[in-house]
């Protein structure tokens, strides 16, 4: 609920540990909204969120938006930005960025200066330095441009393969089906069953091994439940 | 009279050391305030806060003292407004600005006699401040600054994103009312030096001066400090030499300031093409 009008209902689904799982719908289904709902941001007025972690302790979250517009007047740098935001120090600063493929040229840039794509890596570079357990990422292939989409996408299953389960929102039907072996269908417009994901309004199927369809699901034993597994 | 004998003059001494606290604290607050886009906020906390110090006068108790209570309120209330509100937080300024001052005035005229003072809180007088207000002050700026240094990572990224902020598990909330109650403190504390009318140009134009030529943070914040302080001394030697109010001083002198950053800036960008 935002306000007094219900943006999502009946999202039960699980997130698998050490794991890519892709969320997908079409604009305004929720995709947002559940996460940031998984992230605390939201407040939800029914069913339940919880976290299994092996050692019982609440995982460390990851998140980096879609889109993010920085206040015009607030004289922030990028390497000010990585020190405040995930205390990276000074000695560690060009590393953390070459694995996202930021320019090192940049490091003295304000952050209201950057691109999309730009500042998507920084907010990237930042998160992956904070180590999370779960990794959520907004429309991560958005805004970056050819030549960085492979390096990003390199860096996502990397961080996977070192543990990390990392959830990502996306419209990409190209990308879900190069690396998805688990997705979560938030949408009618979406025919999701065992084993493959049709969109009704394209050609493209995608086959995938775990599906999650979410809205609207008639055989869900328990409405309004995000499980997130094990982490 | 030369530079030292002004100097050793002990209300100018006073009026010094607060000028310094002063412009420090407003360049600290200053910093996250005015990208937040809320200097307006200061104006309708410190011209709203005259409530407290009519109610002062009327009741014969220390009127900065219930205008601080006043303002602490009105910062009170407006950090508890949510972007899913149903009054917004310059709807709600505009509110405590006509209400503050409307009911501020109406108790004035129940004010027996002559109200000289009222001009000196309208627009400040640097004979007014005591050392008793040094004292407070003192006192103020080493709690906010010891809060400041504590709280400086949370206070940046909350300015910056709010939902990261979260995510980060900063303390969202708790910096966000430290920043508007020690802002309308702040304000508050100010009145004696500048006046309720004008004491929000110490906030907002040394950050804006600033950010024509700071690259980052630390720069920008830097120099915010440093002409918030200057700006304010000379003020203040310039109402003592020429016989004008301190707070109409200090303003124009920083307008004139952001003007020549402003004009340089626009010379600069010109012929650099």
């Amino acid at each position: 609920m935002i306000g007094n009008k219900k943006i999502l209902s009946d999202a039960s689904c699980s997130i698998p540990r050490k794991a890519l799982t892709f969320l997908v719908g079409e604009n305004g289904s929720g995709k947002t909204t559940l996460v940031k709902s998984i992230l605390g941001l939201l407040p939800i007025s029914g069913g339940n969120i919880s976290f299994h972690s092996t050692n019982g302790t609440k995982p460390i979250l990851g998140y980096v938006p879609q889109n993010v517009i920085f206040p015009t007047p607030f004289k922030l740098t990028v390497s000010e930005y990585l020190k405040y935001a995930a205390q990276v120090p000074r000695n560690k600063i060009t590393n953390v960025i070459k694995r996202v493929d930021f320019p090192e040229s940049h490091l003295s840039r304000n952050i209201t200066e950057l691109s999309g794509g730009q500042a998507q890596k920084m907010l990237l570079a930042a998160e992956l330095y904070r180590s999370p357990d779960l990794l959520f990422l907004d429309e991560p292939l958005s805004n970056v441009d050819d030549s960085s989409e492979k390096h990003i996408i390199d860096v996502i299953l990397e961080v996977k393969n070192e543990g990390v389960s990392v959830v990502i929102i996306t419209h990409d039907w190209q990308f879900v089906s190069s690396y998805g072996n688990h997705v979560i269908c938030l949408n009618r417009n979406f025919i999701c069953d065992s084993g493959y994901c049709v969109c009704k309004n394209s050609l493209s199927k995608v086959n995938i091994k775990n599906i999650q369809k979410t809205t609207p699901d008639p055989n869900s034993t328990h409405s309004g439940y995000c499980y997130i597994e094990n982490i | 009279m030369d530079l030292i004998d002004i100097i050793s003059t002990p209300f100018m001494q006073r009026s010094f050391l607060s000028a310094v606290l002063l412009a420090s604290l407003f360049g600290l607050f200053g910093t996250f305030i005015v990208p937040k886009r809320l200097g307006f906020m200061a104006d309708g906390i410190s011209h709203g806060s005259l409530l407290g110090i009519a109610l002062g006068l009327l009741l014969g108790i220390y009127p900065i003292l219930i205008a601080i209570i006043v303002a602490s309120l009105y910062g009170f209330m407006l950090s508890r407004v949510s972007s899913t509100s149903n009054i917004t937080q310059d709807g709600l300024v505009g509110v405590f600005l006509s209400g503050g001052m409307g009911g501020a005035i109406i108790i004035m005229s129940y004010v027996p006699g002559y109200k000289p003072e009222l001009f000196s809180y309208l627009f400040g007088n640097i004979l007014t401040i005591q050392w008793t207000d040094i004292y407070f002050l003192t006192g103020f700026f080493i709690l906010v600054t010891t809060i400041f240094v504590s709280q400086w990572r949370s206070l940046v990224i909350t300015t910056i994103h709010n939902d990261l902020s979260h995510v980060i598990d900063l303390p969202v909330d708790r910096t966000k009312y430290f920043l508007f109650i020690g802002t309308s403190i702040t304000l508050i504390a100010g009145v004696k030096l500048l006046g309720v009318i004008l004491v929000s140009a110490l906030l907002i134009i040394p950050v804006l001066i600033a950010n024509q030529f700071g690259q980052s943070l630390r720069s920008t914040f830097g120099l915010t400090q440093l002409i918030g302080i200057f700006s304010t001394l000379a003020g203040i030697l310039i109402s003592y030499v020429m016989d004008y109010p301190t707070g109409p001083s200090v303003a124009i002198l920083l307008v004139m300031i952001l003007m020549l950053a402003l004009f340089y800036k626009n010379i600069k960008a010109k012929l650099s093409h």
